[in-house]
């Protein structure tokens, strides 16, 4: 029950209180550069998810099982990198054989899930935290892409509909983008304290 | 001294080298194994096809890039050739190659023009328009601007065109055919239909710049510029016909001819000349578009 208990409670902690985008302000690359439309947006969503969940048990598994028993902490950055082109590699071929409807429209943006710092992020974070177990480094790593997916469909939705707003010339473009993303993030900061 | 030093650092670099090593080619077996369980098998004529093309992704074509035009045109050339409007005939030329394939000779490219020469100051407006800034809204509104059949000026057809050969000029379209490709993006924007495709045997093509369909008398009140169904022209060349208080071109009978630049022996122009309200214009190439010839009458 124990266990149960504080998987739900990190799961919700890190989709709504510590959230990625939100708290730490990683992965803003797609979270701006992908949300112009909301199924788009989902899409990138699912796949950032599936990698992260990927690369977050496999770097938590290469962390505890190879580098903290042999002391190579120091190259955790790199292992990680590789852990996660390698994952997104994977995904690609993936939807390219199985959705390729999908693949030509995600277009450039699949590859640079590669260098989403989010990823990198969680995976590190999860260490920085002292997770020791690999339940709950998985739990942690599905609840961070499931955060993103939230993230960026939130931000997709109101675009869309800023599109039809009178927006004053001077922010037009990119820095209504920006308040909005600070306003949002704002919002989110109700949560803090609610957890830990 | 510096010897140990160079010892300790190997001691300590050489566990974390093979590490790397290791998981290295871990990954790359597994990617190896993917890649071959997951190979996609692409036709290199698909790519030659994609190669040839402009990669405007335009969507003249009627798909949505020009990956997927390259796919579609091989699977069906007889239908899709020749589709592209960018690239022209010299595109369709190369697929054809790729193709093995003969091509036929096409029609006249085809340009858009648009049916109204009416700037701000022509118009007659009934109110302010202070809503959303595109004709698609200010269409949805009636009777802010008098004219029901002109341009808005709000510029739909202006953001639609990815090769920024359309200008709004004192509240009218222009359209600059120097940088046309003949995409046809903007005559689908155009929420009054008011952009048409007509095919461009010459560099400059003669257009009724009009839409209204009103009787002469009330299109009078509306709009300076407007066609006001006279039947003047109709009487002078059978290119025009008159329908619904509204004069058009018929450009099926529109021939170039050797002699004259003008069809059917400068009726055309002669008409043209003898229009009341000088709706009868030449677009094309060195034109600036709608406000081209404009013939003051006294």
């Amino acid at each position: 029950m124990d266990t149960v208990n504080t998987l739900i409670v990190g799961f919700i902690s890190i989709v709504l209180i510590n959230n990625l985008v939100f708290t730490k302000f990683l992965g803003i690359c797609p979270y701006l550069g992908v949300s112009g439309r909301i199924d788009m947006a989902f899409g990138m969503g699912m796949a950032v998810t599936f990698v992260v969940t990927l690369s977050g048990t496999l770097t938590w598994l290469i962390d505890n099982l190879i580098l903290m028993p042999l002391n190579l902490e120091v190259t955790r950055y790199v292992c990680f990198i590789l852990v996660i082109a390698g994952a997104v590699q994977l995904v690609e071929m993936y939807v390219r054989k199985f959705f390729p409807s999908l693949y030509e429209s995600f277009g450039i943006f699949l590859p640079l899930i590669t260098t989403n710092c989010a990823i990198l992020g969680l995976c590190l974070f999860i260490n920085l935290w002292g997770i020791d177990s690999l339940l709950e480094a998985v739990v942690l790593s599905f609840g961070a892409g499931i955060g993103f997916t939230m993230a960026i469909c939130i931000m997709a939705g109101i675009r869309e509909n800023l599109n039809l707003a009178d927006v004053p010339e001077c922010l037009k473009g990119a820095p209504i983008t920006l308040i909005t993303a600070g306003l949002l993030a704002l919002a989110f900061m109700g949560f803090a304290g609610m957890i830990r | 001294m510096i010897l140990a030093d160079i010892y300790q650092l190997w001691n300590s670099a050489w566990p974390a080298g093979l590490t790397m090593l290791g998981l290295g080619s871990g990954f790359a077996v597994v990617l190896l194994i993917a890649s071959e369980k997951l190979k996609v098998k692409v036709d290199p004529k698909v790519e030659e096809i994609h190669k040839a093309l402009p990669n405007l992704d335009c969507g003249a074509c009627g798909f949505a890039g020009c990956g997927q035009y390259a796919k579609a045109v091989l699977a069906k050339p007889g239908e899709l050739l020749g589709k592209c409007a960018p690239g022209g005939p010299q595109t369709s030329n190369k697929i054809a190659n790729i193709l093995n394939l003969q091509i036929s000779e096409s029609g006249p490219i085809k340009r858009p023009i648009v049916h109204c020469r009416a700037h701000t100051t022509d118009k007659t407006f009934y109110a302010k328009y202070q809503g959303i800034q595109t004709c698609l809204a200010a269409n949805a509104l009636a009777n802010v601007q008098a004219c029901n059949f002109g341009c808005l000026g709000f510029g739909d057809c202006v953001r639609a065109c990815k090769f920024d050969a359309l200008h709004i000029v004192e509240g009218l379209a222009v359209i600059d055919y120097e940088k046309c490709t003949g995409c046809g993006a903007c005559s689908k924007a155009c929420p009054r239909n008011l952009i048409e495709m007509i095919p461009f045997s010459q560099e400059n093509m003669m257009i009724v710049a009009c839409k209204s369909r009103e009787a002469g008398k009330v299109t009078k009140t509306m709009c300076k510029v407007g066609c006001i169904g006279c039947s003047i022209c109709a009487k002078q060349s059978d290119i025009f016909s008159v329908d619904d208080n509204l004069a058009r071109v018929d450009y099926e009978k529109y021939q170039p001819t050797e002699q004259t630049r003008h069809t059917d022996g400068g009726q055309a122009e002669t008409a043209m000349n003898k229009c009341p309200t000088g709706v009868i214009i030449y677009v094309g190439k060195g034109r600036t578009g709608s406000q081209g010839v404009r013939k003051d009458k006294g």
